[in-house]
C-alpha cells in the first residue's frame, strides 16, 4: 500500500456499518453520523458500485449536513471520487477545503496523491481544461457554505 | 537485488490513538517530515504516513494510520485497528482528562488487535513542563501495570519522537526473531519482503509542498 487511496475495508466491517444503517433506516432513526459512517465504509470498499453509493450518500449529507460534518463529507467525497478516477472532481473538493484551511496538511497530501495518480495515468492537464471548471462550478455553493462557518 | 533506498524487507502497520488534541498528527508529522505543525487542524477521519527505517540492519517500511480523536469518528477508526503490529497510545501530559481516558483506548486496542501487538504509551507535550498535570511516575506505573512501553515526548521539539517509533519497531522485530509473532497469521500487521514491481516510488520522502503557504 502506497497511499490513502490504496486502502480498503474488510468485508466484515463493511457489512457491520451497512446493517446499522439499514436497521436505522427501517426504524426511521438514521442520524448524520450513522449515514456518514456507512458512507465512509462504502468509500473504502474495493468495489466501484459501493464507492459510488458512498459518494451518493455523502453528496446527500453535504447538501443538508451540519457545518461541523461538512468538512468531513467533502474530504471523503474527494477520496471517493479519486478512487473511481473522477480526478478532476476529487481535486475540486480538495480545493474547496484548501480555500478554507490553506495550511491543512492532510488535505494537501491528498491533493498531491491525486495529482500523482493523474500524472501516472497521463491525465495531467485534462482536469485543468475540462472537468475542473465544471466541477468547481457545481461545488462553489458548498465552498461558500463552508467558508461562512 | 540491488539494495536501493526504497527496498525494504518488512512492512509494519502502526496505528496512533488517543484523545482529541493530544498531538497524534503532530507526532506523525514530526516523525515523517521532521517538522512541527503549529495549529494542527483536527484530523478528518484518518491520516496516513509512511517512513522507511532501519532495525538491526533490516530496512522496514512503517505504514502509519493516524486516527482522529473525536468521538464521532470512533466507530470507523476502530476498523483501522485490525492488523496493527504497533499501536502508539498518546495522552497530553498537561491535560489529565486525556490520561484518564487511557484505559478506554487501551481496552479498544487490546480487543481489536492481536495479542502480540506492541503498544507504546506516549506522554506528549513534554516541553510544557510548567503546565504538567500528570507526573512521569504515575504514567510509568500505569504503563508497567499494563505491560506497555512508555516514554514522554514532544512533537514540538522532536524530543523522543524518533525513539517512540523506533523502539516500537525494535520490539516488533524482536517478536519476529524469537518467533512469538507469527508472520503467517492473517492479522500480524507485518508483511515480509513484498514483491516489488518494476519501479518503486519514493514514499518516505516528504511531499514537496506545492501551495505557496507559509506553514
Amino acid at each position: 500500500m502506497e497511499d490513502v487511496l490504496d486502502e480498503s475495508i474488510s468485508e466484515e466491517d463493511l457489512r457491520k456499518f451497512e446493517r446499522r444503517y439499514h436497521d436505522s433506516l427501517t426504524q426511521g432513526t438514521v442520524t448524520q453520523d450513522i449515514q456518514f459512517n456507512y458512507s465512509w465504509a462504502l468509500i473504502r470498499s474495493k468495489y466501484q458500485t459501493d464507492i459510488k453509493r458512498g459518494i451518493f450518500l455523502l453528496e446527500d449529507l453535504s447538501k443538508g449536513g451540519n457545518e461541523e460534518g461538512r468538512r468531513d463529507y467533502i474530504y471523503y467525497l474527494a477520496i471517493g471520487n479519486a478512487k473511481i478516477k473522477e480526478y478532476s472532481k476529487a481535486l475540486g473538493y480538495t480545493k474547496i477545503l484548501l480555500q478554507v484551511e490553506p495550511c491543512n496538511q492532510q488535505v494537501r497530501t491528498l491533493k498531491n496523491v491525486i495529482e500523482k495518480r493523474m500524472e501516472r495515468e497521463g491525465l495531467k492537464g485534462i482536469a485543468i481544461i475540462g472537468g475542473a471548471a465544471l466541477a468547481l462550478g457545481s461545488l462553489i455553493g458548498l465552498g461558500v457554505a463552508l467558508a461562512r462557518k | 537485488m540491488s539494495a536501493g533506498p526504497y527496498n525494504y524487507s518488512y512492512i509494519f502497520k502502526y496505528i496512533i490513538i488517543g484523545d482529541m488534541g493530544v498531538g497524534k498528527s503532530c507526532l506523525l508529522h514530526q516523525f515523517t517530515e521532521k517538522k512541527f505543525m503549529a495549529d494542527c487542524p483536527h484530523t478528518i477521519g484518518v491520516e496516513f504516513g509512511t517512513r522507511i527505517i532501519e532495525v538491526a540492519g533490516q530496512k522496514i517500511k512503517l505504514q502509519i494510520w493516524d486516527t482522529a480523536g473525536q468521538e464521532r469518528f470512533r466507530a470507523v477508526t476502530r476498523s483501522y485497528y485490525r492488523g496493527a503490529a504497533g499501536a502508539l497510545l498518546v495522552y497530553d501530559i498537561t491535560r489529565r482528562s486525556t490520561y484518564n481516558h487511557l484505559s478506554s483506548w487501551l481496552s479498544d486496542a487490546r480487543n481489536l488487535t492481536n495479542p502480540n501487538t506492541v503498544i507504546f504509551l506516549i506522554g506528549n507535550k513534554s516541553d510544557l513542563e510548567a503546565q504538567r498535570d500528570v507526573t512521569y511516575e504515575e504514567a510509568k506505573q500505569f504503563a508497567e501495570e499494563n505491560e506497555l512501553l512508555f516514554i514522554e515526548a514532544s512533537a514540538k521539539t522532536g524530543d523522543n519522537v524518533e525513539d517512540a517509533f523506533l523502539e516500537t519497531a525494535k520490539k516488533i522485530y524482536q517478536n519476529i526473531q524469537d518467533g512469538s509473532l507469527d508472520l503467517n497469521a492473517a492479522e500480524s500487521g507485518v508483511q515480509h519482503k513484498p514483491l516489488q514491481p518494476g519501479r518503486s516510488q519514493p514514499q518516505n520522502t516528504p511531499n514537496p509542498t506545492k501551495e505557496g503557504c507559509a506553514c
